[in-house]
């Protein structure tokens, strides 16, 4: 079979990538205030390495992206682990979150909840337990 | 290019500090200030000074817009007709583009005007495979479709 060529999806691919990273990471900020979160950031950054996976080949993406997702999805349960136990350490009960504004010399007045760390646990966990399942169907010969 | 647009941020900056003044009104006037001085020195870069390619730019939008209105009408005309005598054909169109974003930004273009579609890009990238609707009557006048869209990309990337 003769290989095709991909000129046309892959330079699309290369424009279209940073915008839906960009876009994942708007959303996962974005949770707080607005529709979106973690799980649906997290959901969408792996769409944005399953488009790649769906342009190149698996060697191709793990040498772009040499993350390990399953470590990745433990250090995402370490995140939400530790940011809920935190709260003991001031004798409250688990999972209670904290919250303040933060006075930053460059970005100005910022509104810091410890509700956001929790949420990029979920992200990490989201990407990673994701992206594993799809590399070993993916593997699989 | 893209350096030229990075030198003019840079100069609108170092305006910005010259004036002790960082606000956007300030960084906008830097920014207009740079791109005299970068008018005037503009033989020393290797490609066209950025605002004429921008120019360019713009023209292929016009053109773009213009091929659409008009092929969509063709198309309305040979859905409304009570016979269909159109004849599909795949022709093979060989392109002076070289550079990826060239090509697919030309195979997008062709695409998009109705009538035509491009179905494959050879191996070498200098041949594109076209399928056209209705090829008797507008072979040629395809290909001259084709010569100006080609003749502004490459008018873009000069």
């Amino acid at each position: 079979m003769r290989k095709t060529n991909n000129i046309i999806l892959e330079t699309a691919v290369k424009v279209l990538l940073f915008f839906i990273a960009l876009y994942s990471v708007y959303i996962f900020t974005a949770g707080h205030y607005y529709p979106g979160g973690g799980f649906i950031g997290g959901l969408m950054t792996a769409g944005a390495i399953v488009l790649l996976l769906i342009t190149y080949d698996i060697k191709t993406v793990t040498k772009i992206l040499p993350v390990n997702y399953r470590i990745l999805t433990a250090i995402g349960l370490l995140f939400a682990i530790g940011t809920s136990a935190g709260s003991l350490i001031y004798d409250l009960p688990f999972l209670t979150h904290a919250f303040g504004d933060v006075h930053l010399p460059l970005l100005g007045e910022l509104s810091i909840h410890t509700a956001t760390l929790f949420d990029l646990g979920v992200y990490f966990v989201v990407v990673g337990v994701t992206m594993t399942i799809i590399q070993t169907i993916g593997e699989d010969e | 290019m893209a350096f030229q647009i990075l030198l003019n941020v840079v100069l609108a900056f170092l305006w910005m500090f010259i004036k002790v003044s960082y606000d956007p009104i300030s960084f906008v006037k830097g920014y207009i200030f740079g791109l005299l001085v970068i008018f005037v020195l503009r033989r020393y870069f290797h490609s066209r000074f950025y605002l004429f390619r921008l120019w360019s730019f713009i023209k292929l939008i016009f053109i773009f817009i213009k091929e659409l209105i008009l092929s969509n009408v063709a198309i309305v005309k040979i859905v409304l007709k009570p016979t269909l005598d159109m004849r599909p054909a795949i022709f093979a169109m060989d392109t002076e583009l070289t550079k990826d974003w060239q090509i697919t930004l030309l195979s997008s273009l062709i695409t998009l005007t109705p009538g035509t579609l491009v179905i494959d890009v050879s191996e070498d990238n200098k041949t594109l495979f076209i399928h056209a609707m209705n090829i008797g009557e507008v072979e040629a006048e395809i290909n001259s479709i084709k010569n100006s869209f080609e003749k502004a990309i490459l008018e873009v990337s000069r």
